[in-house]
């Protein structure tokens, strides 16, 4: 735990911050609005005293209320991972402004995630399905897909119809699902 | 629920179709209109170009990646990875299986190098759980999975080879990582997918079938690694064809979100074991080997890279077998886990970089959700970048030097 | 009557059609084959005398496409067992003694095999392009000399002929990539091309210096210069112009590591992905029928043909059966009897228990061994085109051996290298000989002239 990037990381973002700053083993948590993420990856990254050069991971979570987007960055400033936490996406409508401007390395990350969650990542240029074939229509890690009843649908069961890109909400209907404080 | 029709894609299988007017049904080009906009570019062609589809069915795209290239003669314009036909679903079975059962889950993720692929969940878990691991289990973890690393290493250079066109090389990396395989095997009863590493230490101590594997091996390691590098590294055809293909500079690699023993060939030490360390690897001694020179590595750089490791690796290997302290190799854990409901992450770095794997608990035996960072992934991203401009058989090279592994890649 | 027919009615349809063959050959063909033999054979005799050079020729073709399948067989055995050494394997084991009818069991393998067209495929020139290559190699038999006096056609400027029959091969490859209707077909027909027009230069060029210095076309007669001692062969005298025939040759016979052609690791198979069966296998005999006219054309050219490399005394007057006179029929008559009975006594005595007939039985066989190790010494020392032949052969098999072991050992070069290397070495290298060659022979004469 490092108390110094705490105090750092609050002084900077105070205000931006939607929660305290949570530190346990080696990892220390921040919350930020997903509007904010560009600025605040920008200053992370760019500020030599943070310096927070390497994004380590790029992961969505529905924590079956809201939509979030985890990142984990990695500085040589600092012992801990920092994790930045974009929180309170809407399930049925989740936009996040993309991270390719500062890692073009995240395109890839964020296909993937916009795969499996339908979290749209705009500005993203190449924001298609990954794994899931083109003609997919639903995001398979949330919380309210269910595989039989998905796999109904699925180009197997016959039906090749082109895939609705910007279409969250043609998602399984909401069926009683694990929800989590996270 | 209603269904729209598709507009129906003209089949080579039907007889109606008069070929001489649809010639563009073989074409790589998907048949619905573009989704984005880097789609759009690609699939247009210009001058001279046309479309190669590469895979998912080819000799050397390490598993079923696909690729379409758009070549222009022999010179690769622009390409498009296509994932996928490998996807399991893993971080879906994770959600649905109880912490124990994951472990066995994730080793066919990279199967060349199964233990990293136990070790970050294991770590993560351990951290949710709060669970103190004992020093020889650390021991062991960091040993087996050195062993694991020199197999990986020692494979991807027959790889490399194969994919220049070697017949031989191949066939020598696998005698020494059959031997290693057979030596892990010895202890964890599995020659490929270990399913070793448990949650507050590992399965099974060490045992005699395995040391004296070992130290058979440790005899004579350096050398045999040594004889198999001279074969490659001394032919002129060889290095020819990898050096000044797919240089990858330094800022690049860290904006790719590179990692392993890519970044490290381009110039940047960046090695989770020394950046974040965890387990027992500071109390041991070795180096980050980088390379690259006027602030990029090549092709020949990472290939170069990789056996400077497999001799660290070895140095690692020796030191663990000297300061193997005695004790427990499992902490006293119920058998079913609840950790509190809680966040954690953990990262190791596998002989293709940073794998990690950030779990969120929601108090029951079973993780929320866990997200599973897999280095080729982002590593095989730097394919549409270095390619540019080559020759279609530099895309081998550089494939190769990027040692993707697609069961990580797909998940 | 009605024996014939029920008899008849009894038959299978199969039976039905094949009692009449049946009957044809036993009793139309030989009252044909006698007719014809009293009444047209002594015009047939003279029609063949008179065109002795034709009947020779067909002899030839005939001789050359039975020769060229077991060549096959042995080179695709050889290179599946000599790489497997070199891989730390073992190679075939299961098909015959030491895995050695795994060739063969290929053939069949590639006869059951479905004979595929591709959708959208060029169909006669698909079908044309495994023919084209297959002949244009096995055509380039015809001149090589396999011993003194063994060779097909002496052609006085065989070389040329060579060289113009080799370049037909890439003809094909071109066809079969264009007609695949397949990218890396196409790719690799295109290579195919490249690769021959510019390796063709170099290995033309490589050989005008020998030309020059044996004052002959013909390559029998090129074979027939390097007679003598090992010294006289012409890799001592066209040492460079010997080594870009190597390399040349090898990119000709599109061999590893200058396989473009084939690349499989980047092309899948080059022109032959869509090819399957019969007609993959005509490919695939092709390239190593021209692997052994690599290495048969190297020997000749350079490595001093079917001479051996020393100069064996002439022995073969020594060795006139003729001389011995009536003698030579006690000889064959006495001589198997008499040897198995010296052979069979030492086994017979060696063990009491051992039986008379098991003796005897040892004592054949290893007369049968001695006679025939016998005879083929004597084969060897008293015919020419026997010696000659097996020096070709061991010489010929030395340099299959460096094709497959270049394969076993290089990784293959990248397309614009092996260009580059064409343009930029080869070809300056083999002008160089030229010129080096043209002046050292205007010296020499000079000299001559003034001493």
């Amino acid at each position: 735990m490092d108390r110094s990037l705490r105090r750092r990381l609050e002084a900077r973002f105070g205000d931006r911050l939607t929660g305290p700053v949570r530190q346990r083993h080696d990892q220390t948590e921040i919350r930020i609005r997903p509007a904010d993420v560009p600025e605040v990856m920008r200053e992370l990254h760019d500020d030599p005293t943070l310096g927070f050069e390497i994004l380590a991971d790029l992961a969505g979570v529905d924590t079956g209320t809201h939509m979030q987007v985890v990142f984990h960055l990695w500085s040589a400033t600092t012992p801990d991972w920092l994790r930045v936490v974009a929180d309170g996406m809407p399930r049925d409508d989740p936009r996040i402004p993309t991270l390719t401007g500062l890692w073009p390395g995240a395109e890839w990350m964020e296909r993937e995630t916009y795969d499996m969650f339908g979290i749209i990542f705009e500005g993203n240029r190449d924001l298609r399905r990954i794994y899931m074939p083109p003609d997919y229509t639903s995001f398979p890690l949330r919380k309210d897909f269910y595989l039989a009843d998905d796999a109904a649908r699925s180009p197997g069961g016959g039906v090749r119809h082109m895939e609705q890109t910007h279409a969250p909400t043609q998602a399984t209907p909401s069926v009683v699902r694990r929800t989590v404080k996270a | 629920m209603t269904t729209t029709t598709p507009p129906q894609h003209p089949s080579a299988d039907d007889p109606r179709i008069l070929l001489d007017d649809q010639i563009g049904a073989f074409e790589a080009v998907p048949p619905y209109p573009p989704r984005t906009e880097r789609e759009a570019e690609f699939y247009s062609l210009g001058d001279g170009e046309m479309f190669l589809n590469m895979g998912p069915q080819h000799p050397s795209t390490h598993g079923v990646l696909r690729v379409v290239l758009k070549i222009d003669g022999e010179r690769v314009v622009d390409l498009d990875p296509v994932l996928g036909y490998l996807h399991r679903g893993v971080e879906k079975l994770c959600e649905t299986s109880d912490f124990h059962h994951i472990i066995s889950q994730l080793d066919p993720l990279e199967y060349i190098s199964s233990l990293f692929m136990e070790w970050a969940p294991v770590m993560a878990f351990e951290q949710l759980l709060d669970v103190q691991v004992p020093r020889r289990a650390e021991y062991i973890r960091v040993l087996t999975g050195e062993l694991n690393r020199v197999a990986s290493h020692a494979l991807f250079q027959g790889w490399m080879a194969l994919d220049l066109g070697g017949l031989t090389p191949i066939l020598y990396s696998f005698i020494e990582r059959d031997e290693i395989v057979e030596m892990l095997a010895a202890i964890t009863g599995q020659r490929m997918l270990f399913n070793y590493f448990r949650i507050g230490g590992v399965n099974g101590d060490l045992n005699h079938e395995f040391m004296s594997r070992l130290g058979d091996w440790m005899s004579r390691a350096s050398v045999q690694n040594q004889a198999n590098t001279d074969l490659l590294n001394d032919n002129e055809i060889f290095v020819r064809r990898m050096r000044g293909i797919g240089r990858l500079d330094r800022e690049t690699a860290l904006r790719m979100g590179t990692t392993g023993p890519n970044i490290r060939a381009a110039g940047v030490p960046f090695d989770i074991r020394r950046a974040h360390p965890y387990s027992v690897y500071p109390e041991l001694e070795f180096d980050i080997p980088t390379r690259g020179h006027d602030g990029g590595g090549d092709s020949l750089d990472r290939y170069l890279l990789r056996i400077d490791e497999v001799k660290q690796s070895l140095r690692i290997i020796d030191q663990c077998l000297h300061n193997m302290p005695d004790g427990p190799v499992m902490a006293g854990l119920p058998r079913l886990l609840r950790p509190r409901p809680g966040r954690a992450w953990a990262a190791v770095e596998a002989p293709r970089g940073l794998f990690g794997t950030y779990v969120i608990s929601d108090g029951t035996d079973q993780p929320f959700r866990m997200k599973i960072h897999d280095p080729s992934f982002v590593n095989l991203q730097l394919v549409g970048l270095l390619m540019k401009g080559n020759l279609i058989a530099d895309t081998m090279a550089v494939m190769a030097s990027l040692d993707p592994v697609m069961g990580g890649i797909d998940k | 009557m009605t024996a014939i027919a029920r008899a008849w009615d009894n038959l299978t349809v199969t039976g039905k059609i094949l009692v009449p063959l049946l009957f044809l050959v036993l009793v139309v063909a030989p009252v044909a084959t006698v007719l014809i033999a009293l009444f047209v054979g002594p015009w047939v005799v003279d029609v063949l005398a008179s065109n002795l050079g034709i009947v020779r020729f067909v002899v030839a073709i005939t001789g050359v496409l039975v020769f060229t399948i077991p060549t096959a067989f042995v080179i695709i055995y050889m290179e599946m067992k000599v790489i497997a050494r070199m891989n730390l394997r073992i190679g075939p084991d299961r098909v015959g003694p030491y895995g050695s009818l795994m060739s063969v069991v290929h053939g069949l393998k590639f006869l059951s095999k479905e004979d595929f067209t591709p959708t959208g495929a060029d169909v006669p020139v698909f079908t044309l392009a495994p023919v084209v290559v297959f002949l244009a190699t096995v055509m380039t038999f015809l001149v090589v000399p396999f011993g003194p006096g063994l060779v097909a056609q002496d052609l006085n400027i065989g070389l040329l002929y060579l060289f113009a029959i080799g370049g037909m091969n890439v003809v094909g490859l071109l066809m079969a990539g264009w007609a695949s209707f397949n990218k890396y077909s196409l790719l690799g027909g295109l290579r195919a091309a490249a690769q021959a027009v510019s390796y063709e230069i170099p290995l033309t060029l490589s050989v005008v210096g020998l030309v020059l210095l044996a004052g002959t076309l013909s390559v029998y007669q090129i074979g027939a210069a390097q007679a003598g001692w090992f010294t006289d062969w012409f890799v001592f005298r066209q040492p460079l112009g010997a080594l870009i025939f190597l390399i040349a040759g090898t990119a000709e016979a599109n061999r590893s590591p200058l396989d473009m052609t084939e690349a499989d690791q980047e092309i899948v198979a080059g022109f032959a992905t869509e090819y399957s069966g019969m007609r993959f296998a005509f490919f695939f005999f092709a390239e190593y029928v021209n692997v052994f006219v690599m290495s048969a054309l190297i020997v000749t050219l350079f490595f001093g043909a079917w001479n051996a490399p020393f100069p064996f005394p002439d022995v073969a007057p020594a060795l006139d059966p003729g001389s011995l006179g009536i003698g030579l029929v006690l000889l064959l008559a006495a001589a198997p009897v008499a040897l198995t009975l010296l052979f069979a006594a030492p086994f017979y005595l060696a063990r009491s228990s051992t039986p008379a007939w098991q003796a005897l039985l040892l004592g054949f066989i290893t007369f049968s061994v001695v006679a025939v190790g016998g005879l083929l010494g004597a084969a060897y020392l008293g015919l020419d085109w026997f010696a000659g032949l097996a020096w070709f052969m061991v010489k010929t098999f030395v340099f299959v051996f460096v094709f497959v072991w270049m394969r076993g050992t290089f990784p293959r070069v990248r397309i614009d290298q092996l260009m580059g290397f064409a343009w930029k070495w080869l070809l300056p290298a083999s002008l160089l000989n030229l010129f080096v060659t043209a002046a050292a022979i205007l010296v020499v004469e000079a000299l001559n002239k003034a001493g």
